[in-house]
């Protein structure tokens, strides 16, 4: 029943956007004949109409690159691998755009731990782990069921420890999902936009010069005071910013 | 001369002798000269044609008398005509400079006084030394000259400025040798001498004077250092032909050579320091006029080929002075250390020409680089103000090769191997054509509502589907279970009943008969009327109990029934009523 009403909203936004695929097609249209900024244009419109999905920005990366725009494509093709974990398009792509940056920053070896709970966060994006967990729900409920009112003792047995087991499942699934969202609100992504931004040790421009960073880069943004940012690199290195143009991504 | 001055004589003797009656008495005032330096000395003579009596000298204020007076008198007669004169003279040092006054004098001459006219004197600086003008000392001086000539006093740091040694000379001087004694070094300046390949005499103008100039030394100078800067005195030796006084058979001068060391005396250079105003973020020092040019040789070729890039500014100035700005490129292209290269004439003007800086790139991965636009900046002393000029941005596209990425994760396995590189074919893939649209402000699924309710709802149904069960059971077996707990406790009954009466036959065996049939009833739901043993058996067969267990039960009932007629022991009414307890139990336990 709520399966269907899902469905039915779904379909009615499809049917909304049926104007908005055609000027995606319109778009592509003009991403292969080169007009990248047209195209740019128009995929741009479709977002301003309140609609998105991975291959927008996806596209929006791809007609970025083209035209040289290191920052912009970075941060495109990053907001595109936000949708879908696992395409490789957007890696590949994503590689290219890389290659254009200045600097070169070699990311922290993680333990095996933590490459455990990305790994089980990169498994599934949050919509598909929302599904699974109703899925154990389920599972869960009805082996349940099955063992209340099943008089013989062998199923009885075996639906008890199905049941069990779906429980474990839903547990873990829960736990894995709710962590993987409290992390995703806390952690703030962005792309830097400036050309070249100094890194200062202190908010303050009497503090020491740490190093500096050239657009296209991606920092986590700690924290903010005035119109001084705190960032952290994938290599570690933290200190603050002035000014600066970072896009966050969520 | 002597013919001359006779000559003279005679005239004066003739003259004089017509004018001899009516010449007057005069007095008269005389100075050697009218303008001299105050450390020369000057002669005033007093001349009187008549003796006089009662002289009394000037004062001679602001003077020191030196010499005198000296008193002289002549006295002469030509043609009976008398000739007289009377001379006091004095040597006179000026004491100040200045339009100096010599007052009257005054002398008695037939009771009468006379008086001379006052003479103004100036007197000026001191003049060098009061020279013989045909001495060596002085004719070396006034006809040879070591000129320094700088082409800007005031230049700006690293601008360059020329510095000429000029060596002036002239008649009756001739050089007939030259050696460099003390070389200046230029300390605070960036030097280069200009070779001259043969010295050559030229006419020139020096003070208004005609000349010959030889330029001894050619030097270009950067200064590297603002302030006052001293440049240290070129001393030269010479071997210089003075004429003496003496002359030849011939009647011309005979030449004394001299050894003789002029130097050209010190100059300062103030250099200014460049203007702060509008002085670019990476001005790296560049002072003159410059062109700037950022080229590569390629700008498409295949990873791990190399390519050149050339930074190269030319034009004049001090191009060996500064550093060249560096090339900016992404990260994935493997730099190494830049090759200098500079083609630089020094001239007079400076230093002429171009240097550059030839990187050599190494691409590593597949893709299209973009080269940032390279920015040099200069300060043009000429126009006093700074320059920025930015090279053209291009692209280097490198079309085969790997691609790289530092975090890539496209399959699970690639997040171990710690390869960063892919397969050699992959390409930038096209853009997606498919789009799968939704809404940007739709919320999410995850902790929705819906998502709650449909996680819950399982268990919700799971609570009412039992608590419906219980109840719906609860009713429908109210009667049963009455009946059954009957026959429990019937069946309860007649087996304590049984085990009273043992020993007592008939009513032993009619209790265990009415027992087991009760337990049947109560345990396995069958109505008194239709217990057969074959019912029995196909009953309990179809609860699941051993074909043994039942045997057991029917034999125990085949007993109950066979005792009444025939004769049986204590012994054997004791194992069956053990028999019958034995088997309810495991029953029982199966159920």
């Amino acid at each position: 029943m709520k399966y269907i009403i899902v469905f039915l909203i779904y379909c009615s936004s499809t049917i909304y956007s049926q104007d908005f695929n055609r000027i995606f097609l319109q778009a592509n249209d003009a991403y292969n004949n080169g007009l990248y900024e047209e195209a740019i244009t128009l995929y741009n419109k479709i977002i301003l109409g309140g609609q998105h999905d991975s291959s927008i920005y996806f596209n929006l990366g791809n007609s970025h690159y083209k035209l040289n725009n290191v920052a912009e494509s970075i941060y495109y093709f990053e907001k595109a691998k936000l949708f879908s974990l696992k395409d490789e398009d957007i890696e590949i792509n994503l590689a290219f755009a890389k290659n254009m940056t200045i600097d070169s920053i070699d990311p922290l070896p993680k333990s095996d731990l933590l490459r455990f709970r990305e790994y089980l966060f990169d498994l599934f994006s949050l919509n598909e782990y929302s599904f699974i967990i109703i899925l154990f729900s389920w599972l869960t409920a009805i082996f349940f069921g099955l063992y209340l009112f099943n008089s013989k003792p062998y199923s009885k047995k075996f639906y008890f420890s199905f049941s069990l087991l779906s429980m474990l499942f839903l547990i873990l699934s829960f736990s894995v999902s709710s962590l993987k969202s409290s992390i995703k609100k806390e952690e703030i992504f962005g792309i830097i936009f400036d050309r070249k931004i100094e890194i200062w040790a202190e908010p303050n421009l009497r503090s020491e010069n740490l190093f500096s960073l050239h657009e296209g880069t991606k920092v986590q943004v700690l924290d903010s005071l005035q119109e001084w940012k705190k960032i952290k690199i994938a290599n570690g290195s933290e200190g603050w910013i002035k000014e600066a143009i970072i896009k966050n991504l969520n | 001369m002597k013919f001359s001055t006779t000559n003279f004589f005679v005239f004066m003797f003739l003259f004089l002798s017509i004018l001899g009656y009516t010449q007057d008495i005069s007095f008269e005032a005389k100075a050697s000269k009218n303008s001299l330096g105050i450390n020369e000395r000057l002669r005033i003579d007093f001349t009187m044609n008549r003796n006089g009596d009662d002289f009394i000298p000037p004062d001679f204020l602001n003077f020191t008398v030196i010499g005198g007076p000296n008193q002289s008198v002549s006295n002469s007669w030509v043609n009976g005509k008398r000739t007289f004169s009377k001379t006091y003279t004095y040597f006179l040092s000026p004491q100040k400079k200045g339009l100096l006054k010599i007052d009257q004098a005054t002398v008695v001459i037939d009771d009468e006084v006379y008086k001379t006219i006052p003479i103004e004197i100036n007197i000026s600086d001191a003049v060098d030394k009061p020279r013989d003008p045909n001495s060596p000392e002085y004719l070396i001086d006034e006809n040879l000259h070591l000129v320094t000539e700088i082409s800007n006093n005031q230049p700006y740091l690293n601008q360059g400025i020329t510095v000429l040694y000029k060596l002036y000379f002239k008649s009756p001087l001739q050089i007939s040798d030259a050696r460099e004694s003390d070389s200046p070094k230029f300390k605070d300046f960036w030097s280069h001498q200009i070779k001259i390949p043969q010295l050559k005499v030229e006419r020139a103008n020096y003070k208004g004077i005609d000349y010959n100039v030889v330029v001894w030394r050619k030097t270009v100078l950067y200064p590297q250092k603002t302030g006052e800067l001293i440049l240290d005195p070129l001393t030269l030796n010479l071997m210089v032909d003075i004429p003496s006084k003496r002359t030849d058979f011939f009647g011309n001068r005979v030449y004394e050579q001299a050894s003789r060391s002029i130097s050209s005396g010190k100059k300062v250079i103030s250099v200014k320091s460049l203007p702060e105003s509008g002085k670019p973020a990476n001005f790296s020092g560049a002072v003159g006029k410059f062109d700037f040019n950022v080229s590569a040789n390629k700008d498409a070729l295949k990873a791990s080929e190399s390519f050149q890039i050339k930074v190269k500014v030319s034009g004049l100035g001090n191009l060996k002075l500064f550093n060249l700005p560096k090339i900016v490129v992404p990260n994935t292209l493997e730099v190494y250390e830049p090759e200098r290269d500079e083609k630089i004439k020094i001239i007079l003007k400076g230093m002429q020409g171009s240097t550059e800086d030839n990187y050599t790139i190494v691409p590593k991965f597949k893709g299209k680089y973009p080269l940032l636009p390279v920015s040099f900046s200069y300060f043009d002393p000429e126009l006093e103000r700074y320059f920025i000029l930015k090279s053209q941005p291009f692209n280097i596209d490198v079309y085969e090769g790997p691609v790289s990425s530092s975090n890539f994760n496209i399959s699970n396995q690639k997040i171990n191997s710690q390869t960063n590189i892919l397969n050699k074919d992959e390409t930038f893939r096209f853009i997606k054509l498919e789009p799968r649209l939704e809404p940007i402000s739709r919320t999410s699924f995850w902790r929705s509502k819906v998502f709650f309710l449909l996680v819950a709802a399982p268990f919700l149904l799971l609570i009412l589907i039992f608590l419906i069960w219980r109840s719906s059971i609860k009713k429908s077996s109210n009667l049963e279970n009455l009946r059954q707990r009957q026959a429990n406790k019937l069946s309860k009954k007649f087996l304590g009943e049984a085990k009273k009466k043992l020993g007592d036959k008939k009513n032993f065996y009619d209790a265990l008969e009415l027992a087991l049939y009760n337990y049947l009833k109560a345990r396995l739901k069958i109505k008194n009327l239709d217990y057969t043993k074959e019912k029995i058996k196909e009953v309990l067969m179809g609860k699941n109990i051993s074909e043994k267990e039942i045997d057991v039960f029917i034999r125990v009932i085949k007993n109950c029934e066979a005792a009444r007629f025939s004769p049986t022991s204590d012994v054997k009414m004791k194992s069956d009523f053990d028999k019958a307890l034995i088997i309810m139990s495991s029953i029982d336990k199966r159920l």
